[in-house]
Protein backbone atom coordinates (compact mmCIF):
# COMPACT_ATOMS: atom_id res chain seq x y z
CA UNK A 1 0.00 0.00 0.00
CA UNK A 2 1.51 3.28 -1.14
CA UNK A 3 -0.36 5.53 1.29
CA UNK A 4 -0.08 4.55 4.95
CA UNK A 5 -2.59 5.37 7.63
CA UNK A 6 -0.08 7.53 9.51
CA UNK A 7 -0.72 11.29 9.50
CA UNK A 8 2.49 13.15 8.68
CA UNK A 9 0.79 16.54 8.59
CA UNK A 10 -2.13 17.55 10.79
CA UNK A 11 -3.63 20.98 10.42
CA UNK A 12 -5.96 21.67 13.31
CA UNK A 13 -8.34 24.59 13.07
CA UNK A 14 -5.50 26.75 11.77
CA UNK A 15 -5.96 30.40 10.79
CA UNK A 16 -3.45 33.06 9.85
CA UNK A 17 -3.69 36.81 9.29
CA UNK A 18 -0.89 38.91 7.84
CA UNK A 19 0.02 42.01 9.87
CA UNK A 20 -2.23 45.05 9.37
CA UNK A 21 -4.93 43.06 7.61
CA UNK A 22 -8.38 42.47 9.04
CA UNK A 23 -9.35 39.39 7.07
CA UNK A 24 -7.40 36.17 7.70
CA UNK A 25 -5.47 34.91 4.63
CA UNK A 26 -6.56 31.40 5.59
CA UNK A 27 -9.11 30.44 8.23
CA UNK A 28 -10.17 27.31 10.07
CA UNK A 29 -8.06 24.90 8.02
CA UNK A 30 -8.71 21.32 9.10
CA UNK A 31 -7.11 18.40 7.30
CA UNK A 32 -4.45 15.72 7.54
CA UNK A 33 -1.98 14.40 4.99
CA UNK A 34 -1.09 10.71 5.15
CA UNK A 35 2.38 9.31 4.76
CA UNK A 36 3.12 8.64 1.09
CA UNK A 37 0.13 10.60 -0.15
CA UNK A 38 0.07 12.80 -3.27
CA UNK A 39 -1.95 15.66 -1.84
CA UNK A 40 -2.88 18.64 -3.98
CA UNK A 41 -4.12 22.10 -3.07
CA UNK A 42 -6.20 23.76 -5.77
CA UNK A 43 -7.55 27.30 -5.74
CA UNK A 44 -7.59 30.54 -7.72
CA UNK A 45 -4.94 33.20 -7.24
CA UNK A 46 -5.34 34.75 -3.81
CA UNK A 47 -7.19 31.71 -2.41
CA UNK A 48 -4.45 31.14 0.19
CA UNK A 49 -2.42 28.33 -1.40
CA UNK A 50 1.02 29.89 -0.79
CA UNK A 51 0.06 31.02 2.70
CA UNK A 52 -0.95 27.45 3.50
CA UNK A 53 2.34 26.08 2.06
CA UNK A 54 4.37 28.58 4.09
CA UNK A 55 2.42 27.49 7.18
CA UNK A 56 3.19 23.79 6.61
CA UNK A 57 6.96 24.37 6.61
CA UNK A 58 7.02 26.80 9.56
CA UNK A 59 7.88 29.96 7.56
CA UNK A 60 4.53 31.09 8.93
CA UNK A 61 4.60 32.23 11.70
CA UNK A 62 8.35 32.12 12.26
CA UNK A 63 9.52 34.14 9.26
CA UNK A 64 6.35 35.81 8.03
CA UNK A 65 4.94 37.31 11.19
CA UNK A 66 1.23 37.61 11.82
CA UNK A 67 -1.57 36.28 13.97
CA UNK A 68 -2.20 32.54 14.11
CA UNK A 69 -4.92 30.39 15.61
CA UNK A 70 -4.88 26.61 15.90
CA UNK A 71 -1.83 24.51 15.07
CA UNK A 72 0.13 22.73 12.36
CA UNK A 73 1.82 19.43 13.26
CA UNK A 74 4.54 17.85 11.13
CA UNK A 75 5.38 14.28 12.10
CA UNK A 76 3.46 14.84 15.32
CA UNK A 77 5.36 17.95 16.37
CA UNK A 78 4.11 21.51 16.30
CA UNK A 79 5.95 23.58 13.66
CA UNK A 80 6.48 26.40 16.14
CA UNK A 81 8.52 24.11 18.42
CA UNK A 82 11.33 23.71 15.84
CA UNK A 83 13.33 26.16 13.76
CA UNK A 84 12.57 26.40 10.04
CA UNK A 85 16.09 25.02 9.38
CA UNK A 86 15.42 21.95 11.56
CA UNK A 87 12.05 21.45 9.89
CA UNK A 88 13.65 21.64 6.41
CA UNK A 89 15.17 18.19 6.97
CA UNK A 90 11.65 16.74 7.39
CA UNK A 91 9.56 18.98 5.16
CA UNK A 92 11.03 20.91 2.22
CA UNK A 93 9.39 23.77 0.32
CA UNK A 94 9.94 24.60 -3.33
CA UNK A 95 8.94 28.24 -3.72
CA UNK A 96 6.52 29.55 -6.30
CA UNK A 97 8.97 32.24 -7.42
CA UNK A 98 12.41 30.60 -7.63
CA UNK A 99 14.03 34.04 -7.41
CA UNK A 100 12.72 34.22 -3.82
CA UNK A 101 14.39 30.94 -3.00
CA UNK A 102 17.96 31.51 -4.21
CA UNK A 103 20.45 32.23 -1.44
CA UNK A 104 22.08 35.09 -3.42
CA UNK A 105 25.36 34.18 -1.68
CA UNK A 106 26.71 31.63 -4.14
CA UNK A 107 28.44 32.07 -7.48
CA UNK A 108 27.74 28.68 -9.05
CA UNK A 109 24.79 26.34 -9.35
CA UNK A 110 26.81 23.61 -7.59
CA UNK A 111 27.33 25.89 -4.58
CA UNK A 112 23.66 26.86 -4.63
CA UNK A 113 22.62 23.20 -4.52
CA UNK A 114 25.09 22.49 -1.69
CA UNK A 115 24.04 25.55 0.32
CA UNK A 116 21.55 23.74 2.58
CA UNK A 117 23.91 20.79 3.08
CA UNK A 118 26.63 23.18 4.26
CA UNK A 119 24.28 24.68 6.80
CA UNK A 120 23.51 21.21 8.16
CA UNK A 121 27.19 20.28 8.49
CA UNK A 122 27.28 17.53 5.84
CA UNK A 123 30.90 16.45 5.06
CA UNK A 124 32.37 17.75 1.79
CA UNK A 125 32.77 14.40 0.04
CA UNK A 126 29.13 13.48 0.69
CA UNK A 127 28.11 16.97 -0.43
CA UNK A 128 29.80 16.47 -3.80
CA UNK A 129 28.09 13.12 -4.31
CA UNK A 130 24.69 14.50 -3.43
CA UNK A 131 25.14 17.56 -5.68
CA UNK A 132 26.07 15.30 -8.59
CA UNK A 133 23.09 13.00 -7.98
CA UNK A 134 20.57 15.84 -7.69
CA UNK A 135 21.98 17.66 -10.74
CA UNK A 136 21.49 14.49 -12.75
CA UNK A 137 17.95 14.04 -11.51
CA UNK A 138 17.03 17.66 -12.30
CA UNK A 139 18.85 17.57 -15.65
CA UNK A 140 21.08 20.52 -14.77
CA UNK A 141 24.49 18.78 -14.88
CA UNK A 142 25.72 21.09 -17.63
CA UNK A 143 24.83 24.15 -15.57
CA UNK A 144 26.78 23.32 -12.39
CA UNK A 145 29.54 25.90 -13.02
CA UNK A 146 27.16 28.66 -14.13
CA UNK A 147 26.26 31.67 -12.00
CA UNK A 148 22.62 31.03 -10.92
CA UNK A 149 21.68 34.61 -11.80
CA UNK A 150 22.59 34.07 -15.46
CA UNK A 151 20.17 31.16 -15.91
CA UNK A 152 16.81 31.27 -17.64
CA UNK A 153 13.63 31.28 -15.53
CA UNK A 154 12.95 27.59 -16.12
CA UNK A 155 16.53 26.60 -15.35
CA UNK A 156 16.40 28.50 -12.05
CA UNK A 157 13.20 26.66 -11.18
CA UNK A 158 15.04 23.34 -11.54
CA UNK A 159 17.92 24.60 -9.39
CA UNK A 160 15.44 25.74 -6.74
CA UNK A 161 13.74 22.33 -6.72
CA UNK A 162 17.14 20.60 -6.53
CA UNK A 163 18.31 22.72 -3.62
CA UNK A 164 15.24 21.68 -1.59
CA UNK A 165 15.27 18.04 -2.61
CA UNK A 166 18.99 17.63 -1.84
CA UNK A 167 18.20 17.63 1.91
CA UNK A 168 16.14 14.44 1.41
CA UNK A 169 13.04 15.62 3.26
CA UNK A 170 10.36 12.94 3.71
CA UNK A 171 7.68 15.51 2.81
CA UNK A 172 7.96 17.84 -0.18
CA UNK A 173 5.77 20.93 -0.47
CA UNK A 174 5.72 22.29 -4.02
CA UNK A 175 4.14 25.69 -4.55
CA UNK A 176 3.32 26.06 -8.27
CA UNK A 177 6.78 24.79 -9.07
CA UNK A 178 6.36 24.33 -12.82
CA UNK A 179 4.92 27.70 -13.85
CA UNK A 180 8.05 28.76 -15.76
CA UNK A 181 8.92 25.40 -17.30
CA UNK A 182 8.51 24.37 -20.92
CA UNK A 183 5.88 21.63 -21.40
CA UNK A 184 8.32 18.72 -21.54
CA UNK A 185 10.37 20.21 -18.68
CA UNK A 186 7.21 20.48 -16.64
CA UNK A 187 6.29 16.89 -17.53
CA UNK A 188 9.78 15.82 -16.43
CA UNK A 189 9.43 17.59 -13.09
CA UNK A 190 6.06 15.88 -12.60
CA UNK A 191 7.69 12.56 -13.44
CA UNK A 192 10.42 13.21 -10.87
CA UNK A 193 7.83 14.18 -8.27
CA UNK A 194 5.77 11.09 -9.08
CA UNK A 195 8.89 8.91 -8.83
CA UNK A 196 9.80 10.44 -5.44
CA UNK A 197 6.22 9.84 -4.34
CA UNK A 198 6.40 6.20 -5.47
CA UNK A 199 9.59 5.89 -3.42
CA UNK A 200 7.60 6.97 -0.37
CA UNK A 201 8.03 10.76 -0.24
CA UNK A 202 4.83 12.53 0.79
CA UNK A 203 3.96 15.24 -1.73
CA UNK A 204 1.90 18.36 -1.12
CA UNK A 205 1.48 20.34 -4.30
CA UNK A 206 -0.36 23.48 -5.36
CA UNK A 207 -1.21 24.70 -8.81
CA UNK A 208 -3.73 26.80 -10.67
CA UNK A 209 -3.30 24.39 -13.57
CA UNK A 210 -5.35 21.28 -12.89
CA UNK A 211 -4.41 19.32 -16.01
CA UNK A 212 -1.67 17.15 -14.48
CA UNK A 213 -2.62 17.48 -10.82
CA UNK A 214 -5.86 15.68 -11.55
CA UNK A 215 -3.96 12.68 -12.93
CA UNK A 216 -1.63 12.29 -9.97
CA UNK A 217 -3.54 13.51 -6.92
CA UNK A 218 -4.77 11.00 -4.34
CA UNK A 219 -6.80 13.78 -2.79
CA UNK A 220 -7.39 17.46 -3.50
CA UNK A 221 -7.98 20.26 -1.02
CA UNK A 222 -10.12 22.95 -2.63
CA UNK A 223 -9.46 26.48 -1.38
CA UNK A 224 -11.41 29.64 -2.03
CA UNK A 225 -10.83 33.04 -0.56
CA UNK A 226 -8.97 31.63 2.46
CA UNK A 227 -11.60 28.99 3.18
CA UNK A 228 -11.45 25.23 2.91
CA UNK A 229 -14.20 24.25 0.46
CA UNK A 230 -13.57 20.52 0.68
CA UNK A 231 -11.03 17.71 0.67
CA UNK A 232 -11.81 14.80 -1.59
CA UNK A 233 -10.71 12.51 -4.42
CA UNK A 234 -10.21 14.28 -7.80
CA UNK A 235 -13.36 12.66 -9.23
CA UNK A 236 -15.48 14.23 -6.50
CA UNK A 237 -13.74 17.62 -6.65
CA UNK A 238 -14.06 18.03 -10.42
CA UNK A 239 -17.67 16.88 -10.40
CA UNK A 240 -18.57 19.87 -8.21
CA UNK A 241 -20.90 22.37 -9.78
CA UNK A 242 -19.35 25.40 -8.10
CA UNK A 243 -15.93 25.13 -9.82
CA UNK A 244 -16.81 27.76 -12.42
CA UNK A 245 -17.77 30.14 -9.62
CA UNK A 246 -14.57 29.30 -7.71
CA UNK A 247 -12.53 30.19 -10.81
CA UNK A 248 -11.03 26.71 -11.17
CA UNK A 249 -10.38 25.37 -14.65
CA UNK A 250 -11.46 21.79 -15.25
CA UNK A 251 -8.83 19.56 -16.90
CA UNK A 252 -9.31 19.41 -20.65
CA UNK A 253 -9.36 15.60 -20.84
CA UNK A 254 -11.90 15.50 -18.05
CA UNK A 255 -14.11 18.06 -19.84
CA UNK A 256 -13.86 15.97 -22.97
CA UNK A 257 -14.87 12.79 -21.19
CA UNK A 258 -17.74 14.65 -19.50
CA UNK A 259 -18.99 15.54 -22.99
CA UNK A 260 -18.48 11.97 -24.18
CA UNK A 261 -20.43 10.72 -21.18
CA UNK A 262 -23.31 13.07 -22.04
CA UNK A 263 -23.61 11.67 -25.55
CA UNK A 264 -23.35 8.11 -24.28
CA UNK A 265 -19.91 7.21 -25.63
CA UNK A 266 -18.41 6.76 -22.15
CA UNK A 267 -19.98 5.59 -18.90
CA UNK A 268 -18.27 8.12 -16.64
CA UNK A 269 -15.79 11.02 -16.81
CA UNK A 270 -12.14 10.07 -16.47
CA UNK A 271 -8.72 11.73 -15.81
CA UNK A 272 -6.28 9.05 -16.78
CA UNK A 273 -5.21 9.47 -20.38
CA UNK A 274 -4.42 5.78 -20.85
CA UNK A 275 -7.92 4.78 -19.76
CA UNK A 276 -9.50 7.49 -21.95
CA UNK A 277 -7.49 6.25 -24.95
CA UNK A 278 -8.48 2.68 -24.32
CA UNK A 279 -12.18 3.51 -24.00
CA UNK A 280 -12.28 5.63 -27.14
CA UNK A 281 -10.43 2.94 -29.09
CA UNK A 282 -13.02 0.41 -27.94
CA UNK A 283 -15.80 2.68 -29.17
CA UNK A 284 -14.04 3.24 -32.52
CA UNK A 285 -13.37 -0.48 -33.00
CA UNK A 286 -16.92 -1.33 -32.07
CA UNK A 287 -18.13 0.64 -35.06
CA UNK A 288 -15.66 -0.72 -37.56
CA UNK B 1 0.18 50.23 -39.25
CA UNK B 2 3.43 48.85 -37.99
CA UNK B 3 5.99 46.31 -39.16
CA UNK B 4 8.73 44.41 -37.38
CA UNK B 5 11.50 42.74 -39.36
CA UNK B 6 14.25 40.61 -37.90
CA UNK B 7 16.99 39.94 -40.46
CA UNK B 8 19.66 37.26 -40.00
CA UNK B 9 20.02 38.01 -36.31
CA UNK B 10 22.75 36.21 -34.34
CA UNK B 11 23.68 36.86 -30.75
CA UNK B 12 25.87 35.48 -27.99
CA UNK B 13 26.17 36.71 -24.42
CA UNK B 14 29.50 38.22 -23.37
CA UNK B 15 31.83 35.67 -21.67
CA UNK B 16 29.97 32.85 -23.37
CA UNK B 17 31.58 30.80 -26.12
CA UNK B 18 28.33 29.47 -27.55
CA UNK B 19 25.88 31.68 -29.36
CA UNK B 20 22.29 31.92 -28.15
CA UNK B 21 20.60 32.94 -31.38
CA UNK B 22 21.65 31.77 -34.84
CA UNK B 23 20.67 33.59 -37.99
CA UNK B 24 17.06 34.35 -37.07
CA UNK B 25 14.81 35.97 -39.65
CA UNK B 26 11.16 36.77 -38.92
CA UNK B 27 8.70 39.47 -39.81
CA UNK B 28 5.48 40.54 -38.18
CA UNK B 29 2.74 42.86 -39.39
CA UNK B 30 -0.12 44.88 -37.89
CA UNK B 31 -2.82 42.96 -36.05
CA UNK B 32 -0.75 39.81 -35.70
CA UNK B 33 -0.79 37.88 -32.43
CA UNK B 34 2.29 35.70 -32.31
CA UNK B 35 3.26 33.22 -29.60
CA UNK B 36 6.88 32.18 -29.21
CA UNK B 37 7.21 28.75 -27.62
CA UNK B 38 10.11 26.38 -26.96
CA UNK B 39 12.48 24.90 -24.41
CA UNK B 40 13.74 26.84 -21.39
CA UNK B 41 17.02 28.56 -22.17
CA UNK B 42 16.53 28.35 -25.92
CA UNK B 43 16.69 32.10 -26.49
CA UNK B 44 13.03 33.21 -26.51
CA UNK B 45 13.58 36.04 -24.03
CA UNK B 46 16.93 36.91 -25.63
CA UNK B 47 15.21 37.25 -29.00
CA UNK B 48 12.42 39.50 -27.77
CA UNK B 49 14.91 41.74 -25.95
CA UNK B 50 16.31 42.68 -29.36
CA UNK B 51 13.04 44.23 -30.45
CA UNK B 52 13.45 47.39 -28.38
CA UNK B 53 17.23 47.53 -28.14
CA UNK B 54 17.72 46.05 -24.65
CA UNK B 55 20.13 43.79 -26.54
CA UNK B 56 21.81 44.54 -29.87
CA UNK B 57 22.62 41.78 -32.36
CA UNK B 58 26.18 40.61 -33.01
CA UNK B 59 25.26 40.33 -36.66
CA UNK B 60 22.04 41.03 -38.53
CA UNK B 61 19.51 43.72 -37.67
CA UNK B 62 16.02 44.47 -36.41
CA UNK B 63 13.83 47.01 -38.18
CA UNK B 64 10.72 48.60 -36.70
CA UNK B 65 8.80 50.44 -39.44
CA UNK B 66 11.98 50.16 -41.48
CA UNK B 67 14.09 51.97 -38.86
CA UNK B 68 17.02 50.05 -37.43
CA UNK B 69 16.43 49.51 -33.70
CA UNK B 70 20.08 50.38 -33.02
CA UNK B 71 19.49 53.94 -34.26
CA UNK B 72 17.53 54.86 -31.13
CA UNK B 73 17.82 54.16 -27.39
CA UNK B 74 15.54 51.68 -25.59
CA UNK B 75 13.89 54.66 -23.85
CA UNK B 76 13.17 56.26 -27.22
CA UNK B 77 11.64 53.04 -28.48
CA UNK B 78 9.43 52.68 -25.39
CA UNK B 79 6.55 54.63 -26.94
CA UNK B 80 6.55 52.31 -29.94
CA UNK B 81 7.64 48.95 -28.53
CA UNK B 82 6.29 48.00 -25.11
CA UNK B 83 8.08 45.27 -23.21
CA UNK B 84 6.57 43.38 -20.26
CA UNK B 85 9.27 41.50 -18.35
CA UNK B 86 8.98 37.89 -17.25
CA UNK B 87 9.57 38.87 -13.64
CA UNK B 88 7.41 41.93 -12.79
CA UNK B 89 9.80 42.72 -9.93
CA UNK B 90 12.32 43.70 -12.63
CA UNK B 91 9.93 46.29 -13.92
CA UNK B 92 7.90 47.83 -11.08
CA UNK B 93 9.65 50.45 -8.95
CA UNK B 94 7.19 53.11 -7.81
CA UNK B 95 5.07 53.17 -4.66
CA UNK B 96 1.57 52.99 -6.14
CA UNK B 97 -0.01 51.16 -9.04
CA UNK B 98 -1.30 54.48 -10.38
CA UNK B 99 2.21 55.97 -10.46
CA UNK B 100 3.41 52.91 -12.39
CA UNK B 101 0.69 53.48 -14.98
CA UNK B 102 1.30 57.24 -15.20
CA UNK B 103 5.11 56.98 -15.41
CA UNK B 104 5.41 55.98 -19.07
CA UNK B 105 2.94 58.38 -20.69
CA UNK B 106 4.05 61.32 -18.51
CA UNK B 107 7.61 60.86 -19.81
CA UNK B 108 6.32 60.90 -23.36
CA UNK B 109 4.99 64.43 -22.84
CA UNK B 110 1.37 63.41 -23.14
CA UNK B 111 -1.14 65.97 -21.78
CA UNK B 112 -2.49 65.29 -18.28
CA UNK B 113 -6.10 64.92 -19.42
CA UNK B 114 -5.15 62.31 -22.00
CA UNK B 115 -3.05 60.46 -19.40
CA UNK B 116 -6.03 60.35 -17.03
CA UNK B 117 -8.21 59.01 -19.81
CA UNK B 118 -5.68 56.33 -20.65
CA UNK B 119 -5.21 55.30 -17.01
CA UNK B 120 -8.95 54.88 -16.60
CA UNK B 121 -9.15 52.73 -19.71
CA UNK B 122 -5.99 50.68 -19.11
CA UNK B 123 -6.66 50.04 -15.43
CA UNK B 124 -10.03 48.63 -16.37
CA UNK B 125 -8.58 46.54 -19.21
CA UNK B 126 -5.99 44.94 -16.91
CA UNK B 127 -8.40 44.73 -13.94
CA UNK B 128 -6.52 47.12 -11.66
CA UNK B 129 -9.18 49.81 -11.05
CA UNK B 130 -9.55 48.84 -7.38
CA UNK B 131 -5.79 48.64 -6.80
CA UNK B 132 -4.66 52.04 -8.11
CA UNK B 133 -3.67 53.32 -4.66
CA UNK B 134 -2.02 50.04 -3.66
CA UNK B 135 1.76 49.61 -3.32
CA UNK B 136 2.90 47.22 -6.08
CA UNK B 137 4.76 45.15 -3.48
CA UNK B 138 1.44 44.40 -1.77
CA UNK B 139 0.05 42.82 -4.93
CA UNK B 140 0.02 39.08 -5.61
CA UNK B 141 2.41 37.81 -8.31
CA UNK B 142 -0.49 37.63 -10.74
CA UNK B 143 -1.63 41.20 -10.00
CA UNK B 144 1.95 42.44 -10.34
CA UNK B 145 1.99 41.03 -13.86
CA UNK B 146 -1.21 42.87 -14.76
CA UNK B 147 0.20 46.06 -13.24
CA UNK B 148 3.34 45.66 -15.39
CA UNK B 149 1.19 45.03 -18.49
CA UNK B 150 -0.89 48.12 -17.66
CA UNK B 151 2.22 50.27 -17.29
CA UNK B 152 3.29 49.26 -20.79
CA UNK B 153 -0.16 49.60 -22.39
CA UNK B 154 -0.54 53.09 -20.90
CA UNK B 155 2.09 54.23 -23.42
CA UNK B 156 -0.09 52.87 -26.24
CA UNK B 157 2.80 51.20 -28.09
CA UNK B 158 2.22 49.68 -31.54
CA UNK B 159 4.24 46.60 -30.68
CA UNK B 160 3.56 44.83 -27.36
CA UNK B 161 5.90 42.11 -26.12
CA UNK B 162 5.01 40.02 -23.09
CA UNK B 163 7.44 37.51 -21.65
CA UNK B 164 5.55 34.65 -19.93
CA UNK B 165 2.40 36.51 -18.90
CA UNK B 166 0.53 33.20 -18.45
CA UNK B 167 2.86 31.73 -15.79
CA UNK B 168 1.00 31.40 -12.49
CA UNK B 169 -2.26 32.85 -13.84
CA UNK B 170 -5.51 31.21 -12.81
CA UNK B 171 -8.58 30.83 -14.98
CA UNK B 172 -9.75 34.42 -14.57
CA UNK B 173 -6.20 35.75 -15.07
CA UNK B 174 -5.93 33.91 -18.36
CA UNK B 175 -9.37 35.11 -19.40
CA UNK B 176 -8.30 38.69 -18.69
CA UNK B 177 -5.11 38.15 -20.73
CA UNK B 178 -7.16 36.79 -23.61
CA UNK B 179 -9.34 39.93 -23.48
CA UNK B 180 -6.22 42.14 -23.59
CA UNK B 181 -4.91 40.24 -26.61
CA UNK B 182 -8.26 40.60 -28.34
CA UNK B 183 -8.24 44.33 -27.70
CA UNK B 184 -4.71 44.69 -29.07
CA UNK B 185 -5.78 42.92 -32.23
CA UNK B 186 -8.69 45.28 -32.76
CA UNK B 187 -6.19 48.14 -32.44
CA UNK B 188 -4.03 46.53 -35.16
CA UNK B 189 -1.09 46.20 -32.76
CA UNK B 190 1.57 43.55 -33.13
CA UNK B 191 1.54 41.38 -30.05
CA UNK B 192 4.40 38.98 -29.36
CA UNK B 193 4.04 36.69 -26.36
CA UNK B 194 6.45 34.12 -24.94
CA UNK B 195 4.51 31.33 -23.23
CA UNK B 196 4.66 27.72 -22.10
CA UNK B 197 0.90 27.34 -21.82
CA UNK B 198 -0.06 25.38 -24.94
CA UNK B 199 -3.77 25.45 -24.22
CA UNK B 200 -3.69 29.25 -23.93
CA UNK B 201 -1.50 29.62 -26.99
CA UNK B 202 -3.80 27.46 -29.11
CA UNK B 203 -6.89 29.33 -28.04
CA UNK B 204 -5.54 32.86 -28.46
CA UNK B 205 -2.94 33.09 -31.22
CA UNK B 206 -3.03 33.13 -35.01
CA UNK B 207 0.62 32.29 -35.38
CA UNK B 208 3.11 30.25 -33.37
CA UNK B 209 6.89 30.43 -33.67
CA UNK B 210 8.68 27.39 -32.20
CA UNK B 211 12.29 27.86 -31.12
CA UNK B 212 14.91 25.24 -30.34
CA UNK B 213 18.59 25.81 -29.62
CA UNK B 214 18.51 29.38 -30.89
CA UNK B 215 16.88 28.47 -34.21
CA UNK B 216 13.37 28.82 -35.55
CA UNK B 217 12.07 25.27 -35.82
CA UNK B 218 8.49 25.92 -36.96
CA UNK B 219 6.44 29.00 -37.79
CA UNK B 220 2.77 28.83 -38.68
CA UNK B 221 -0.85 28.62 -37.58
CA UNK B 222 -1.57 26.48 -34.47
CA UNK B 223 -2.99 23.66 -36.62
CA UNK B 224 0.17 23.41 -38.72
CA UNK B 225 2.55 23.75 -35.81
CA UNK B 226 0.85 21.16 -33.58
CA UNK B 227 0.40 18.69 -36.41
CA UNK B 228 4.00 17.59 -35.99
CA UNK B 229 4.62 16.29 -32.45
CA UNK B 230 7.95 14.69 -33.39
CA UNK B 231 9.46 18.02 -34.47
CA UNK B 232 7.92 19.73 -31.44
CA UNK B 233 9.70 17.33 -29.13
CA UNK B 234 13.00 18.82 -30.28
CA UNK B 235 11.79 22.11 -28.78
CA UNK B 236 10.59 20.41 -25.57
CA UNK B 237 7.04 21.27 -26.46
CA UNK B 238 4.03 19.01 -26.36
CA UNK B 239 0.74 19.82 -28.11
CA UNK B 240 -2.24 20.76 -25.90
CA UNK B 241 -3.72 17.71 -24.07
CA UNK B 242 -6.69 17.39 -26.44
CA UNK B 243 -4.42 17.48 -29.54
CA UNK B 244 -2.09 14.97 -27.92
CA UNK B 245 -5.01 12.63 -27.21
CA UNK B 246 -6.18 12.68 -30.83
CA UNK B 247 -2.63 12.08 -32.06
CA UNK B 248 -2.25 9.11 -29.72
CA UNK B 249 -5.44 7.69 -31.20
CA UNK B 250 -3.72 7.88 -34.57
CA UNK B 251 -6.14 10.42 -36.02
CA UNK B 252 -4.72 12.32 -38.97
CA UNK B 253 -6.70 15.53 -38.48
CA UNK B 254 -5.10 17.91 -35.98
CA UNK B 255 -7.63 18.54 -33.23
CA UNK B 256 -7.41 21.77 -31.21
CA UNK B 257 -10.61 21.84 -29.18
CA UNK B 258 -13.15 19.61 -27.45
CA UNK B 259 -15.84 20.39 -30.02
CA UNK B 260 -13.47 19.46 -32.88
CA UNK B 261 -12.66 16.23 -31.04
CA UNK B 262 -16.28 15.24 -30.59
CA UNK B 263 -17.13 16.11 -34.18
CA UNK B 264 -14.27 13.96 -35.45
CA UNK B 265 -15.20 11.07 -33.17
CA UNK B 266 -18.82 11.21 -34.33
CA UNK B 267 -17.60 11.08 -37.94
CA UNK B 268 -15.45 8.07 -37.20
CA UNK B 269 -18.16 6.03 -35.45
CA UNK B 270 -20.97 6.78 -37.88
Amino acid sequence: MKVSSKDVISVNNFSFSYPQTKKPAISSMNFTVKEGEFFCIVGANGAGKSTLCDSLVGLIPQYFLGTTKGQVLVNGQETTKQTVAELSLEIGLVFQNPFNQLSYTTSTVAEELAYGLGNHGIPRSEMLDRVAAVAKKMRIESLLDRDPLTLSGGQIQRVAFGSTYILNPSILVLDECTTQLDPIGSEEIFTIIKQLNDEGVTVVMTDTETERLSMYADRILLLDNGLQMGVDKPQAIFAREDLEKLNISTPLNYQLTQELTKIGILDSPEFNQDIILEKIKEVENGYR
Amino acid sequence: MVTVKIENLSYSYKDSATSVLHDISLSFSSGERVAIIGQNGTGKTTLTKHLNGILTPDTGRVLIDNVNVENKTTAEWASKVGYVFQNPNDQLFLDTVKKELVFGPSHLGIPKKEIQKRIRFVSELVGMQEELAEHPLNLTDSEKKFCAIGAVLAMDPNVVIMDEPTGGQDKSGKYRLAKILEYLKTQQKICIVVSHDMRFVTENFDRIVVMANGHILLDGAPKEVFSNPQVLKEAFVTPPPITDLAQKLGWETTILSISEFIEELKKRVQ
